[in-house]
């Protein structure tokens, strides 16, 4: 927490330049695309970059309609490659943004809408709509991302309570909350999951180890919108999320209304993770350790430490889900399993790191 | 030191008084091979080993007896008398134990068995995860139990508790012929046994050769369609659908339910998608939609979705020969003159 507080007294100092901001997000954008083309690139089969660059320059809109006469291969680059690393790039980044906003909120860089349970509380919300019959499919029905809302609403309130019961923001009590959590409502999914019939029980618990598939145009669509909103309620935070990291009465004192911001960064991040779960499933870890590399390179400006933020986790589980595609292809292996094998080790580390310092 | 002589001179005289019993049981062990031998020769295929146990004069190879049986696990059982109360931890076993006529002697199933229609009525055991202590309120003289799902510790349970427990495993055909036969040894209905895995290995014998010499067709057979996830090598139903004549797109793939990638189906471009489903429950609307995306695959041009009842192809069991043939019928449906597979 010391160290999140000089970092960012130490951003604040060196102030912000819109010429450093356009270079930095610049340059992540850059290496978003670039990333991007390349996870095009790799499948069940590479296309080579020639081939792929060939397929995307043919058009965009008209290889989008009907599928019938299209070769094979353009129908795997824009009905399944280029939808899925899109949405792989979206649930990325969106997971790493809202690790950045809860991170500054609840001044603690463990935090992360998965560890904290707030995924698991989505992920409840999801599957109780689907056992009550809201939507038949996991992917479809945009009603899924408003349960998961609720449920990221609920659990997000309970850890906040959890953490102001204890006074000043506690790193182990919040985790600890988070873990609690966790444990309930992987219990309730458990206990939901016995109780449905089993087809749809099997598809659930594939769903909930995190899964991203190929969604159609208009399912993106919809999750374009939800993201979009919530991004833009956290992005018009990000000044005052500055400064609520150097103390809720400093922060008073300096004429921020602390209650308000924390209303509207907890609501666009339950927003957040429950579109990104009723998308995607719960795939861990992405929120804690992007956020965590990109203040150590950049600073803790919030301004510029959550667009940046987006970005790199966007690359991440672009890069994440492609291994999950391909080192068993043509089998594929839960994306979640990818994320939580390279990020609970860096967590550890984390973790370690921090009592060593002595916070 | 003392002590240590004494335990080692009790040791011997224990050892003697086993050797000499060991002797007594070699004996009657014998005396009744002998015996039984002549019963059972026309059926037994292990006569042979026993014989040479017997001319030999090793006394030691009488374990390989008529009323021993060796499972799937390795593990040897010996049954003096023909199992009275069997508990059943399979649907295809259950299914099984019905066919050779044994409806009497179940005295416990599992709460997915649910053909014919009388295992209903019989005690439910639970499945994954099997009631340790309805099972043994049953007070069964037999647990026949599946190899998958059969959890180590129960195993060891039902040894401990001295519950006689025989484990199965079909991942061929050719396992579930042999599985009957050896349940009719042990259970005392060899010839209804005999006469049921004839009769089924000669209708699938005639079933396959239908299709043995057409172009095979590929197919995708659909567990769960997001994610998607489907069977592979290694699994009982990639083998029957090889056996009707198909070929499973996931052939490829490292494990027996792999999640498949999307883009390995549009590569393979299945002629034929199967649905695991119910009875009669026809495929979902919502199946139909999300499939009818793919434009570009043969099976959702020609509109070749079919549905199977799952039971017929996912158990091992004597109705596998349904299976096969509800398998034939949808992948090569010409080869029967009134075929009407369920769209």
């Amino acid at each position: 927490m010391a160290q999140t507080q000089n970092e960012s007294d130490q951003s604040l100092r060196t102030t912000l330049t819109f010429r450093r901001w356009v270079t930095w997000v610049g340059i992540f954008s850059l290496l978003a695309f670039l990333t991007f083309l390349i996870c095009v690139g790799f499948g069940t089969e590479f296309i080579p970059p020639a081939t792929l660059l060939g397929i995307l320059s043919e058009g965009f809109m008209s290889q989008f309609g009907d599928n019938q006469t299209m070769g094979t291969t353009s129908v795997i680059v824009w009905q399944i490659r280029v939808p899925r690393v899109f949405l792989a790039f979206l649930v990325g980044g969106t997971l790493a943004a809202v690790g950045a906003a809860l991170q500054a909120l609840l001044r603690n860089p463990l935090a992360d809408p998965y560890i904290l349970g707030i995924s698991s509380g989505a992920a409840l919300g999801v599957a109780l709509a689907i056992l009550l019959g809201v939507g038949t499919t996991v992917m479809v029905a945009p009603i899924l991302p408003a349960c998961a809302f609720l449920g990221a609403l609920i659990s997000l309130l309970i850890v906040y309570r959890v953490a102001v019961a204890y006074g000043r923001f506690n790193t182990h009590t919040l985790l600890l909350a988070g873990v609690i959590l966790n444990a309930i409502f992987g219990a309730l999914i458990m206990f939901l999951t016995t109780i449905t019939e089993p087809t749809r029980a099997f598809s659930m618990m594939s769903w909930l180890m995190g899964t991203l598939m190929a969604p159609e145009p208009t399912t993106l669509l919809y999750l374009v919108v939800y993201v979009g909103v919530g991004l833009l309620l956290l992005g018009w935070q990000a000044h005052s999320l500055n400064i609520l990291t150097l103390g809720e009465e400093v922060a008073r004192s300096l004429g921020v209304e602390v209650e308000r911001v924390k209303r509207m960064v907890f609501g666009a991040s339950a927003l957040l993770t429950g579109a990104v779960v009723a998308f995607s499933g719960l795939i861990g870890f992405v929120g804690m350790i992007v956020p965590h590399a990109v203040r150590m390179l950049l600073g803790a400006d919030h301004r510029l430490l959550l667009p940046a933020s987006g970005f790199v986790g966007g690359i991440f589980l672009m890069v994440a889900d492609t291994v999950a595609r391909t080192v068993f292809s043509p089998a594929e292996i839960p994306v979640g399993v990818v994320t939580a094998l390279a990020g609970g080790p860096i967590f550890l580390y984390v973790l370690i790191a921090q009592q060593r310092k002595g916070v | 030191m003392a002590q240590q002589e004494r335990n080692t001179s009790k040791r011997s005289v224990l050892a003697q008084g086993l050797g000499f019993g060991g002797l007594i049981i070699a004996a009657l062990v014998f005396l009744f091979l002998l015996y039984d031998s002549h019963l059972s020769f026309a059926y037994d295929d292990s006569m042979k080993r026993r014989q040479q146990g017997i001319l030999t004069g090793m006394p030691f190879m009488s374990n390989i007896a008529p009323r021993t049986f060796v499972d799937n696990h390795g593990r040897k059982l010996y049954l003096a008398t023909p199992p009275k109360r069997i508990v059943s931890l399979a649907p295809s076993v259950t299914e099984l134990l019905f066919a050779l006529g044994l409806d009497d002697e179940i005295v416990g199933v599992t709460e997915f068995c649910n053909f014919p229609p009388q295992a209903k009525t019989k005690p439910k055991v639970g499945y994954s995860s099997p009631n340790l202590e309805s099972i043994v309120r049953l007070e069964p003289d037999l647990v026949l139990a599946p190899r998958a799902f059969l959890r180590a510790d129960l195993l060891s349970k039902f040894e401990e508790l001295k519950i006689p427990t025989f484990i199965l495993e079909a991942k061929l055909i050719e396992d579930i012929y042999s599985q009957i036969l050896t349940l009719g040894r042990m259970l005392g209905k060899t010839p209804e046994a005999i006469t049921l895995s004839t009769a089924m290995r000669k209708r699938v014998g005639t079933l396959t050769a239908l299709v043995e010499n057409l172009p095979r067709r590929s197919v995708l057979y659909i567990l769960n369609t997001e994610p998607l996830i489907t069977v592979g090598p290694g699994s009982y139903v990639h083998h029957l659908i090889e056996l009707a004549g198909g070929r499973n797109i996931a052939e490829k793939a490292a494990m027996p339910y792999p999640r498949l990638d999307m883009e390995e189906v549009l590569r393979q471009n299945p002629d034929v998608l199967i649905f695991s489903g119910g009875k009669f429950g026809g495929i979902p609307d919502v199946e139909h939609t999300k499939w009818a995306r793919w434009k570009s695959i043969t099976a959702v041009q020609q509109g070749a979705l079919f549905e199977i009842e799952s039971d017929l192809i996912n158990r091992p069991g004597p109705r596998v020969v349904e299976g096969v043939e509800a398998l034939i019928r949808i992948i090569h449906p010409n080869v029967f003159p009134n075929s009407s597979p369920s769209r």
